[in-house]
C-alpha cells in the first residue's frame, strides 16, 4: 500500500517534535528515515502507529485519508510497528507473544485457540523465511530471533506497511545482514517498509529512498544510489561533521594496564570472563569489540574494582588492583566512562555541578574537613562546562534533564578533569548522535596523544575501525583475536564477533 | 538476559560464589544438628506410644489406627536429617536444598506432633479436614492476590478487605435473618453484601493506584488501617451492645453426595462447609482462565509487560480495574467465611493477618492458583495443629502455640521460598498512550 504523511505537526511541552513533516512511501519500497536522536523520528512513527495524535496534518493510505485514534485503528489499517525496545512479553512463548491482542477464541469462556495461532505462525514463518521455534520462550531467544518474532507479529495482523524503529541497534553484524534480507523479501512481496535508523551505512544498503529529519523537520531527501555517507551525515547534523576523526599513528609506551588470566562471574554467578589476557600501553587505544553480553561489562567492572574477581591478575601502572576498591582504582588515575551512564555515570536528580565532583567531592579543593567549599565546587564545575562544551542552562540544572550527548559530556568532563593514566570507556557513544560521537572520539584521541592508555569497549564496527589502534575481539568471555587497527575490516571483525576464531586464536 | 535482574544485584562475582558455598556448609551442619536433636528426642521418650487414626466413613465411625512408638518416629526423622545433611555437605551449593528440605520436614513434623501429644491419639481426619477448612480463606485471599498481581497491581489491601467482608457479611446476614427468619436467604444476602462492599473497596484501591498512580503499597496500607478503624468503631458503638445484629446463622457442613462416601477421603475432603468446595472450584476455574483463555493471556501480559499489551491495542487500565474489582469480590467471600462459617459472629480484627498470609501463600505457590492452594494448606495445617495442641493442653504455652502459623509464614517466605519470580511489572503504574 502507498503511504503518505502530509504536514504532520506535533507539539510537546517545550519541544516542537514534528514540524509540518511530509513523507511518502510506495508499495513494495523501503523508505529509509535518517535522523539523530531527538530529530522527531520516533514521534512521527508513534503518530503513524496510533500511539500519539498529531496536532495537525493528515495520513493517507492508498490515497484515502485515515485517522488513528488508538493502536488498534492503525493495526486495522495495516500499519505494523516493530519497536526499538521489543514489545514482547518475556515469559510468553512465541505463539502467545505473537497472538496477544489478536487471539482467536473458542467456547463461552473465551479459550485461546492456540493450535490455530500456532498453525498460522508456522505458515507465515515459512512463507517469509522467518525461522522461529513457535514453542520457544521469548526470554530464551537471542535478540535477532526476537526481532523476527516482532516482524511475525506485524505479519500476523496482516500489516502491509511495516515500520522498523532502529532495528539494528541490538543486532550483530551477521544478524543485521539477515534482517536486511528479510526486509528485501518483504518489500519484494509488496510490503511497504519504513526503516528508521541513525546508521548511515544501513540506509545506503537497504533503502530505496532516503528522507533525513533534523529538529522535527524534513532536512532533505536523498537517493541511496548516488548519496554518500558524508552528505547524509551533514544533512543529519546540519553542519560539516567528521565521520572519522583524524588521528596520527599510535606511539605505544609503557604497559599501563596488564590483565592476566582474569576470571570474573556475572550477577547470576555464571563465569562471564573466562581467562582474559590483555595489555594496554600508554599512548594507544585498544578496542574491545564484540556483541554485547560477551563479558565486556564484567571485564570493565572488574578492572574498575566494582566487581570482585574470581581469579587472575590486574595491574594498573604497576600496582596490583585485584582487591582494590573503586575509589583506590580511581585514585591511581583511572577514568571510567561507564556503559550505562544513567545507572553508573550520573545521578539524574543531582545538578551538573554535583555530578561534576562525584568522584572527588571528598578531596580538596572541593571539601575541607568534611565540609564543602561551595565556591570552589561552582568555579570548577563552571570551568568544566566551558572546557567541555556542555550545553546546559546552568550548572544547577539536574543532570537527568540534559540530552544524552550532554550527559555524556558531563561524565567525560568529570573523568578527564584530573590527569589520567588509563581511560576505561565502555560504549561511550551508545545512543549518541553523530555530532556527539565525533566529540567523544576527539576527546579519547586527545587523551591518547597526551600519553594515556585507552581501553574502549564498543559494539559498533564503525567506531571500532575508526578509533582502534589495536582491536581485541571478545566472544563468550574470551579474547578470540587481536588485530592491528589497519588489518581490521568489517568482514574479519564480523566473523570474530560471531565466534569464529583465527587459527590458534591470536593473530597480531 | 534480564536487565532488571542484572541491575538488582550489583555486586556478585567470586565473592558471592564463595558466600553460597559457605551458606551451603552452614546449612549442612544445621541439618546434621537437627539429626542429633532428633536422636536426643528419641532417647528421651522412646517408649511413648504414638497413635494416629483416620475415620473411614464418617466422624465417629470405624477408624483405621496406626500405632507405633515416638522414639521410632524420631529415629526416622534423624535418618532423614542425616541424609539431607550428607547431601548438602557433599554437593555444596549445587544442591537444590529447598526440595530436599521437605524430606527432612515431613518426618520431623510427624515425630514432633506425636511427641507433644504424649500418647494421646491424634485423629488425622480431623487434622486434615481442619487444615482444608482453615486453608480456605487463606487460599481465597491468595487467589485474589494472584489476580491482582498478574494484572500488575500489588494488593496489600486484602487483609482490610477481608475484614470489611467479615463485618458486612455478619451484620447483613443477622439483619436479614431477623427480618425473614430464612437461614439460606440470610447467608446468601450476607455474602452478597460482603462481596459488594469489598468489590467497591477494590475499586477504590484501583482508583488510587491507577487513576492517581498512588504508591500501591501505601494505598493498600491506608485501606487496611481504614478497615480496622471503621469496623472497630461500629463494633464498639453498635454491635457490642446489640448482639442481635452480630448473630448470623452459621454456615453448616454439607456432605457432597457420592463423593463424601469415599473411604478415608470422603470425611476429609467432601464433608466440609460449602466454602471449601467453592475454594476447590475457584482454584480449578482460575487456573484454566489464567493459562488457557484470551482473558488470562491479556491479564498476564498486563502484569508482565504492559507496554507490549498496550501497543497491540489492549486496554491495560481496564484489565487492571477489572482484576482489582474481581479480587475485591473474592476477598469479600473469604472474609464472610470468617464471620459466617468459622467464628459464628464478627470480632474486632478477626482476620488476624489471614490476608497477608494469603499473600505469602501466593508467593510460596509461585503466583499459580494450584501452587498457592497447596501453600495455603501448609498454613491451614499449621493453624489446625496449633489449635489441636492447645485444646489437648500439651506442655507448651498457648501463646507460643498461637504464634506457630505466623512463624511458619516467616520461615516459608524468608527461608524456603528463595527467589521466586512474580509478574515483572507488578506494582508499577502504567502510562497509556
Amino acid at each position: 500500500m502507498r503511504l503518505e504523511l502530509r504536514d504532520i505537526t506535533k507539539q510537546f511541552p517545550g519541544v516542537l517534535a514534528n514540524d509540518r513533516i511530509s513523507i511518502s512511501a510506495d508499495r513494495g519500497k523501503v523508505l529509509g528515515m535518517l535522523g539523530e536522536n531527538g530529530a522527531g523520528k520516533t514521534t512521527l512513527m508513534n503518530i503513524l502507529s496510533g500511539l500519539y495524535k498529531p496536532d495537525s496534518g493528515q495520513i493517507f493510505i492508498d490515497g484515502e485519508e485515515r485517522t488513528f485514534d488508538d493502536p488498534v485503528a492503525a493495526i486495522r489499517a495495516g500499519v505494523g510497528m516493530v519497536h526499538q525496545h521489543f514489545m514482547l512479553v518475556p515469559v510468553f512463548d512465541v505463539v502467545e507473544a505473537v497472538a496477544l491482542g489478536a487471539e482467536t477464541v473458542t467456547g463461552f469462556l473465551g479459550t485461546f485457540d492456540r493450535a490455530a495461532a500456532r498453525k498460522r505462525i508456522v505458515e507465515l514463518s515459512e512463507q517469509y523465511k522467518l525461522e522461529v521455534d513457535p514453542d520457544a520462550k521469548i526470554e530464551n531467544l537471542p535478540v535477532g530471533v526476537r526481532q523476527r518474532v516482532e516482524i511475525l507479529k506485524a505479519l500476523y495482523r496482516h500489516s502491509d506497511i511495516l515500520v522498523l524503529d532502529e532495528p539494528s541497534a541490538v543486532l550483530t553484524p551477521y544478524e543485521t545482514e539477515e534482517l536486511f534480507a528479510i526486509i528485501r523479501s518483504l518489500a519484494a512481496g509488496g510490503t511497504t517498509v519504513i526503516f528508521i535508523t541513525h546508521k548511515l551505512n544501513e540506509v545506503l544498503e537497504v533503502a530505496d529512498d532516503i528522507v533525513v529529519l533534523r529538529r522535527g523537520r524534513v532536512a532533505g531527501t536523498a537517493d541511496p544510489k548516488s548519496a554518500t555517507r558524508q552528505q547524509l551525515a551533514n544533512l543529519m547534523v546540519g553542519r560539516d561533521v567528521e565521520l572519522i576523526v583524524p588521528k596520527g599513528p599510535a606511539k605505544p609506551g609503557d604497559v599501563v594496564l596488564h590483565v592476566e588470566n582474569l576470571q570474573v562471574r556475572d550477577d547470576r554467578l555464571e563465569m562471564a570472563v573466562k581467562g582474559v589476557d590483555l595489555e594496554v600501553r600508554a599512548g594507544e587505544i585498544v578496542v574491545i569489540a564484540g556483541v554485547q553480553g560477551n563479558g565486556q561489562t564484567e571485564l570493565v567492572e572488574a578492572i574498575t574494582g566494582l566487581r570482585p574477581i574470581d581469579s587472575g591478575q590486574i595491574t594498573i601502572g604497576g600496582h596490583h588492583t585485584e582487591k582494590s576498591s573503586p575509589r583506590h582504582v580511581s585514585d591511581l588515575g583511572v577514568a571510567h566512562i561507564p556503559e550505562d551512564r544513567g545507572r553508573d555515570g550520573l545521578i539524574d536528580y543531582m545538578t551538573v555541578a554535583e555530578n561534576y565532583i562525584l568522584d572527588s567531592y571528598h578531596k580538596a579543593p572541593y571539601s575541607r574537613n568534611g565540609i564543602f567549599d561551595l565556591k570552589a565546587v561552582r568555579e570548577r564545575a563552571a570551568q568544566g562546562v566551558k572546557d567541555f562544551d556542555i550545553r546546559t542552562p546552568s550548572i544547577d540544572t539536574y543532570a537527568g534533564s540534559l540530552s544524552g550527548g550532554n550527559q555524556q559530556k558531563v561524565v567525560v568532563a568529570r573523568e578527564f578533569s584530573v590527569p589520567v593514566q588509563l581511560v576505561l570507556a565502555a560504549q561511550p557513544t551508545r545512543g549518541l548522535d553523530v555530532g556527539s560521537i565525533e566529540y567523544i572520539h576527539r576527546r579519547l584521541i586527545e587523551q591518547r596523544d597526551g600519553g594515556a592508555a585507552i581501553l574502549l569497549v564498543s559494539t559498533e564496527l564503525d567506531e571500532v575501525l575508526a578509533v582502534g589502534d589495536r582491536i581485541a575481539v571478545m566472544f563468550d568471555g574470551k579474547i578470540v583475536g587481536i588485530l592491528a587497527g589497519e588489518d581490521a575490516t568489517y568482514e574479519n571483525l564480523g566473523l570474530l564477533m560471531g565466534g569464529a576464531s583465527f587459527g590458534g586464536g591470536l593473530a597480531a | 538476559m534480564t536487565a532488571t535482574a542484572a541491575t538488582a544485584q550489583i555486586s556478585g562475582g567470586g565473592l558471592a560464589a564463595r558466600r553460597a558455598l559457605r551458606a551451603a556448609r552452614v546449612r549442612g551442619v544445621a541439618f546434621a544438628m537437627l539429626g542429633l536433636l532428633a536422636i536426643y528426642f528419641a532417647s528421651a521418650n522412646f517408649d511413648v506410644p504414638a497413635k494416629f487414626s483416620l475415620w473411614i466413613h464418617e466422624q465417629g465411625g470405624d477408624s483405621a489406627v496406626l500405632e507405633t512408638k515416638v522414639g521410632l518416629l524420631w529415629i526416622v526423622a534423624a535418618i532423614a536429617s542425616a541424609v539431607v545433611a550428607g547431601l548438602q555437605l557433599l554437593r555444596g551449593a549445587g544442591l537444590r536444598w529447598r526440595r530436599w528440605l521437605l524430606v527432612l520436614i515431613a518426618p520431623w513434623i510427624v515425630a514432633l506432633l506425636a511427641d507433644l501429644l504424649a500418647g494421646k491419639p491424634a485423629i488425622l481426619t480431623n487434622v486434615l479436614a481442619g487444615s482444608f477448612e482453615q486453608a480456605t480463606p487463606i487460599a481465597m485471599a491468595a487467589m485474589a492476590g494472584i489476580l491482582s498481581e498478574r494484572s500488575g497491581m500489588f494488593n496489600i489491601a486484602l487483609e482490610g478487605k477481608m475484614l470489611i467482608g467479615a463485618f458486612t457479611a455478619s451484620m447483613t446476614s443477622s439483619l436479614v435473618y431477623i427480618a425473614t427468619g430464612n437461614v439460606l436467604l440470610a447467608t446468601l444476602v450476607g455474602i452478597a453484601a460482603a462481596m459488594a462492599a469489598t468489590g467497591l473497596t477494590g475499586l477504590l484501591l484501583a482508583w488510587l493506584g491507577i487513576r492517581h498512580k498512588m504508591n500501591q503499597i501505601i494505598a493498600g496500607t491506608v485501606i487496611n488501617i481504614g478497615a480496622v478503624g471503621i469496623t472497630n468503631f461500629i463494633f464498639l458503638r453498635l454491635l457490642q451492645h446489640n448482639t442481635q445484629y452480630n448473630a448470623p446463622p452459621s454456615v453448616q457442613p454439607f456432605k457432597l453426595p457420592f463423593l463424601s462416601d469415599l473411604p478415608v477421603l470422603g470425611p476429609i475432603l467432601f464433608s466440609a462447609k460449602p466454602y471449601v468446595y467453592v475454594g476447590y472450584i475457584m482454584v480449578i476455574v482460575l487456573t484454566y482462565m489464567i493459562y488457557r483463555t484470551r482473558w488470562g493471556l491479556r491479564l498476564r501480559a498486563s502484569g508482565e509487560k504492559p507496554a507490549a499489551a498496550g501497543t497491540v491495542g489492549i486496554n491495560v487500565i481496564a484489565i487492571r480495574y477489572r482484576a482489582l474489582i474481581l479480587a475485591g469480590l473474592i476477598s469479600g467471600l473469604a472474609g464472610s467465611y470468617l464471620s459466617l462459617a468459622a467464628g459464628g459472629s464478627f470480632q474486632m480484627e478477626m482476620t488476624a493477618g489471614k490476608g497477608f498470609i494469603g499473600l505469602a501463600a501466593m508467593i510460596f505457590g509461585g503466583w499459580h492458583p494450584v501452587g498457592a492452594f497447596f501453600a495455603s494448606l501448609v498454613f491451614g495445617f499449621a493453624d489446625t495443629t496449633q489449635s489441636l495442641l492447645s485444646i489437648l493442653g500439651v506442655g507448651v504455652a498457648p501463646q507460643l502455640l498461637a504464634s506457630v502459623p505466623y512463624v511458619v509464614t516467616i520461615v516459608v517466605v524468608a527461608g524456603v521460598v528463595g527467589r521466586v519470580r512474580g509478574p515483572a511489572s507488578a506494582g508499577l503504574p502504567y502510562e497509556q498512550g
